[in-house]
């Protein structure tokens, strides 16, 4: 994530050493102090989940008997749950889940959602255009969790409609920031160059379009993973989206929701880690926004 | 403005039209048929009963002729009958739907005014303690999950003020006291998101305006500092926080869903939720397209107010 960031900002700039791409990466981290945590923090999330079955001390669904909702202590750090798993392993093995789940809706629907809002941009005004905006219009329409519940009936409840679902909740995101970007470029005069010089569509696309859209999509990115972090917990909390036992911290929260008062640590601990999360991922759309767009200070 | 409105209808009504096209499409690409998945589960159901059960509600009909029918249907306020229980969908979202409203209305309002007076402390008192610790709370307000922060507030209050709401909802005029203690946590946590959201977009078009011309002449003329925030300054900044305004109700409306279903408020949200674990697809599908035309009417009604909020704006 650290790499792509910064190499995606260089590649639309006319330098392309190696100094140069290091630098930007270290103006990244003196100008954006709070967005570098959370950057950190989101590796360290990425680093648990990959390594979960390393870090865990027990495994995600190996129940304890002799503790059952056993409460945080220096043995159980985040405490067991009704079924004395314990639940510090459980977020460990959410993260996996969670990441899973929303590297691969983020990866596919940006690149629809992307190749939708290019398309459209490009053919800004004409038929392909409307049609494709009107079936955006219709999907953000919707209020996302009511789309993603419409879509998880008609699916059926699994991880791969889960993905689904997010993704078509999502593209829409990717193709208006896409369209947006691709109507100012079409009228660049370079572009103007490109096609008296005789360039095809597809070319003028790809290599004048895209390279434009880098900056913009990138903080989109971040800031979506956020929303599809809490969407994926949403859904798996009213038990339509990961099937259980997978560890998820949306499952997790919702299986403590019984135990409220006798087990607060059940909701507390997994619901921290999803906020921490999507904080990170906020914190770090933010930061670069500023970073890439100085114009667009908050 | 007669000409605006009447285009920002019509585009209103055509987006709510495509939805209603693309759910209708959606659910008639289940795989399978959708009486079978409904009834995948029924003991004893056989072959026969099915065909019946599908014909009776007209799915042996060409895809085509069932649209027009179903669209024909809602020009007449139907919305077909409930495969579980056959009851009117229309009626039934008509008696929820006005819970939902309430609950959302609920936490618009909060939203709007802790947002606008988070908002307007950070701007005046630019870059203070108070500025920062806000700007932390706005961050973290934004990051929550809404139900977490739900969950959170139940435990707590249970655990150290002995207080949980009621469990079983009456509506506002059979006891407006129970109605509230029990609506008042989820549009806390509906509301939270949208409170965040104010209070940045806020302070940041607060901050813009403090430093623009006019300003600076109210200030020359002797303006008291109150004057200045209250009757200038905030009238100018708000129009951005009014755009995301229709933004929020969505973010709202789709969180009612889970909410009403942690607090048992029997509302649109825990109507769709209980529908689709059931597969009752013509409620589903009802309960989506009223979401749908709930936000794009909010929409509408903000794009349309932009003028007497602004008469800055034009309408194009």
């Amino acid at each position: 994530m650290v790499t792509t960031t910064t190499t995606t900002a260089a590649t639309t700039a006319p330098a392309r050493t190696a100094t140069w791409r290091r630098s930007r990466w270290w103006e990244f981290v003196r100008t954006q102090r709070l967005a570098t945590v959370a950057l950190v923090i989101i590796v360290l999330f990425v680093v648990a989940a990959i390594f979960a079955p390393l870090l865990a001390p027990y495994g995600a669904t190996e129940q304890i008997r002799t503790a059952i909702r056993h409460a945080p202590d220096g043995r159980y750090w985040f405490g067991t749950d009704d079924l004395g798993r314990d639940i510090y392993s459980r977020v460990l093995y959410g993260a996996r889940t969670s990441i899973l789940i929303s590297v691969t809706t983020v990866v596919v629907s940006g690149a629809i959602g992307t190749a939708i809002g290019v398309l459209s941009g490009y053919f800004g005004g004409r038929w392909l255009d409307s049609l494709l905006q009107r079936i955006m219009d219709a999907i953000i329409a919707v209020p996302g969790l009511v789309l993603l519940l419409f879509l998880a009936a008609v699916l059926g409840p699994s991880i791969r409609n889960t993905i689904i679902a997010l993704i078509i909740l999502i593209v829409p995101a990717f193709s208006r920031v896409a369209r947006g970007e691709m109507l100012r470029v079409r009228e660049e005069p370079y572009v103007e160059a490109a096609r008296a010089n005789g360039c095809g569509t597809v070319r003028i696309l790809v290599r004048h379009g895209l390279p434009n859209l880098f900056a913009p999509l990138i903080v989109v990115t971040s800031l979506l993973f956020a929303g599809v972090l809490i969407a994926e917990s949403a859904l798996s909390f009213l038990g339509i989206g990961t099937p259980p036992p997978t560890a998820s911290w949306g499952r997790m929260l919702s299986e403590g929701t019984r135990f409220l008062e006798i087990a607060p640590w059940m909701v507390v601990f997994p619901g921290g880690a999803l906020t921490l999360a999507v904080l990170a991922f906020n914190i770090l759309g933010d930061g670069l926004r500023d970073f890439l767009d100085p114009r667009s200070r908050r | 403005m007669a000409e605006y409105a009447l285009r920002r209808t019509g585009y209103g009504l055509l987006v709510v039209f495509s939805v209603i096209v693309l759910v209708f499409l959606g659910l008639h690409a289940v795989p399978g048929n959708a009486v079978r998945a409904q009834l995948a589960d029924s003991p004893g159901i056989t072959e026969e009963e099915i065909a019946k059960r599908t014909a009776a509600l007209g799915l042996d009909q060409p895809i085509g002729t069932q649209l027009l029918h179903f669209l024909g249907g809602i020009f007449r306020g139907d919305l077909g009958r409930s495969f579980v229980d056959n009851r009117s969908v229309a009626s039934e979202i008509g008696e929820r739907l006005p819970i939902t409203l309430q609950l959302g209305l609920m936490a618009v309002i909060i939203s709007v005014i802790l947002g606008f007076a988070m908002g307007m402390l950070a701007a005046v008192r630019q870059n203070s303690l108070m500025d920062h610790s806000l700007r932390v709370v706005s961050v973290s307000g934004l990051s929550i999950p809404n139900f977490w922060l739900a969950l959170l507030m139940v435990t707590y209050l249970a655990i150290y003020a002995g207080w949980s709401p009621p469990l079983v909802y009456e509506g506002p005029t059979q006891n407006l006291g129970n109605n509230l203690a029990q609506t008042i946590l989820p549009a806390i946590a509906l509301g939270v998101a949208g409170m965040a959201g104010t209070a940045r977009l806020l302070r940041s078009s607060l901050l813009e305006v403090m430093q623009s011309n006019f300003i600076r002449t109210v200030r020359a003329r002797g303006a008291s500092r109150a004057t200045v925030l209250f009757k200038h300054a905030t009238r100018s900044s708000i129009l951005p926080v009014f755009t995301v305004l229709g933004l929020q109700v969505g973010a709202i409306l789709g969180g009612t869903v889970i909410l009403e279903s942690i607090f048992s408020i029997p509302g649109l949200g825990l109507l769709v939720f209980r529908a689709v674990q059931v597969r009752d697809y013509p409620v589903v599908m009802g309960c989506v397209i009223v979401y749908a035309a709930v936000f794009v009417l909010v929409n509408l009604i903000v794009d349309l107010t932009y003028g007497l909020i602004d008469p800055r704006v034009r309408y194009r």
